[in-house]
């Protein structure tokens, strides 16, 4: 999250992106963890929030106007060990009905609320 | 042999009876050895058939160990995924085998309820699942707890097979993914921790319950044992089969009637997955494990070959502009962003670019993922970043010479 090496603080910024309306005030109180994509829309730095910015994260999550944003305790994700790859053998596979269309035909429709219909600040 | 879910009678004769599937496949167990069920999965390494692939086992695990209360199963036969057929083709052929995973599930995370959960596109997948409920009540077999099982049927959609969005619209008829956390297995179906297990998965349960976890792991040719349904499509005679986790995609090609296409590139997964190039595609074993570690994933097991007549720059954009039309228009960075990913395509796949379009294709391919409640970008800008990869210089021509390789023409609107 930043240059310098810095302390972890174990926590971790998390974004409620239903109900985030891209207002921006977190990308302006945390500038060095949160970007803003070119629609307004925030980009959290990879990572945990670095202990000396905790401060400044914990006023970002209070000023958000629609209180999208948290700043949770991380947890260490589990992963599943991935056994190495064995030689293949023959197959004997049985058929049975069923076909998509393929390769995909031009949608028709329109999307259900195109980006300027949605509200915007 | 493959055929386990499917074997028996054909598929397309339509939904095996109760009397048939009993005298098939015997009665399940006792309880002594169904209380152990959740164990024989792990054992087995029985992985989730709806798309992610996370292990069964864990999955019910994690309901069956809340502190207390009930819970709720809920069977997945959205499928909403455009190539996939394979899971209505199972619930139409062997409604009870899925119905038997269903209230073993049931027991063995003590759900006092249980949905099941069928597109409402998939009409004889639900015909036939309902015909077999009534057939349960009429015949009921003194082996399983009986409990209430209803039956929800989504509208047509992407995202409500998604689980989050699958329990929402079980409570509020709103079938659009929700944030998480809380995830379904902590709080789902009227709040109750709730399982949402793909049919097919509790299909290959109902067989472990019966033949055990040495028998499932019998099959399996790779890395990751027991079979799998998949669905094909690209050659002359594509359906769907179940064939044995680590089977080649050459083998399954052949299988389909794809001659002229060897070297042209695959799609793995569905629209959620990924393109591979046809040169690496032909000797990749079909197998969750080893498919992740080519940088592309097992998905819902569909294999699509593209062929050599296919342009793949239109056939993402046809994609993407399916899969910003399925945005649940809820998440910004999913509604802008897949909009422009997708009429981006659209400009570029018609000979009709700005001049930074594909630049801008290449940055949204990687910074738009993981930014929605969902996952539906993530699979969508996946699939995006493999085209631009796997048809770098059909995109590179579209992009600076307006010309597409396969018309051997001016790219422009397709007819």
């Amino acid at each position: 999250m930043s240059g310098r090496r810095a302390l972890d603080s174990g926590l971790r910024l998390e974004i409620d992106r239903i109900a985030c309306d891209a207002y921006g005030t977190c990308a302006e109180l945390l500038p060095e963890g949160i970007d803003l994509d070119e629609w307004g829309y925030p980009i959290v730095a990879p990572g945990n929030v670095p202990l000396h910015l905790v401060d400044h994260a914990k006023r970002a999550v209070d000023a958000c106007p629609v209180l999208a944003m948290r700043l949770v305790r991380a947890e260490a994700s589990a992963s599943v060990p991935i056994p190495p790859p064995a030689p293949v053998l023959a197959v004997r596979p049985d058929r049975t009905e069923g076909t998509p269309p393929w390769p995909p035909r031009p949608q028709s429709r329109a999307p259900k609320r195109s980006p300027e219909d949605r509200r915007r600040r | 042999m493959t055929a386990r879910l499917l074997d028996g009678p054909a598929p397309s004769a339509g939904a095996e009876s109760l009397g048939d599937h009993r005298a098939r496949l015997g009665d399940l167990p006792g309880r002594t050895e169904r209380s152990h069920l959740i164990p024989l999965l792990d054992s087995a390494g029985l992985l989730g058939r709806g798309g992610a692939g996370f292990p069964v086992g864990r999955k019910w695990g994690s309901v069956a160990g809340r502190a207390k209360g009930d819970a709720v199963v809920l069977a997945n036969g959205a499928e909403g995924e455009p190539l996939s057929h394979k899971d209505r083709v199972l619930m139409a052929s062997r409604p009870h085998l899925v119905i038997d995973g269903l209230e073993l599930a049931a027991e063995a995370v003590g759900a006092r309820r249980a949905v099941l959960y069928v597109g409402s596109e998939h009409a004889q997948a639900r015909a036939a699942l309902e015909r077999a409920l009534a057939e349960r009540d009429a015949n009921r077999s003194r082996t399983l707890p009986r409990i209430p099982v209803s039956v929800a049927t989504p509208p047509v959609s992407y995202v409500a097979g998604e689980e989050s969005a699958a329990v929402h619209f079980v409570n509020a008829g709103d079938p659009r993914p929700t944030t998480v956390p809380p995830r379904p297995f902590e709080k789902g179906v009227g709040g109750k921790p709730t399982l949402v297990q793909n049919v097919e998965s509790l299909a290959h349960a109902a067989l472990i319950a019966r033949f055990g976890d040495a028998w499932y792991r019998e099959a399996g040719q790779a890395a990751t044992k027991g079979t799998a349904l998949v669905t094909v499509t690209g050659g002359t005679r594509p359906g769907v089969l179940e064939i044995e986790l680590g089977t080649t995609i050459g083998e399954v090609a052949q299988w389909a009637g794809v001659v002229a296409g060897e070297g042209s590139p695959v799609l793995l997964g569905g629209y959620f997955g990924g393109l591979v190039a046809g040169a690496d595609a032909w000797g990749l074993p079909l197998d969750p494990a080893v498919l992740r570690g080519h940088g592309t994933a097992f998905g819902a097991g569909v294999v699509a070959f593209m062929g050599d007549e296919t342009c793949g720059v239109t056939t993402t954009a046809r994609i993407m502009d399916y899969m910003a039309g399925s945005s649940a228009a809820q998440c910004g960075p999913c509604v802008f962003g897949l909009r422009s990913v997708a009429d981006a395509s659209a400009r570029v796949a018609t000979g009709q670019p700005r001049q930074d379009d594909l630049a801008r294709l290449r940055g949204w391919s990687q910074s738009i993922a993981g930014r929605g409640a969902c996952r539906l970008p993530d699979g969508a800008t996946g699939l995006l970043a493999s085209s631009l990869r796997v048809y770098e210089a059909d995109w590179a021509s579209h992009q600076h010479h307006r010309r597409c390789s396969v018309r051997r023409g001016a790219a422009r609107a397709a007819s």
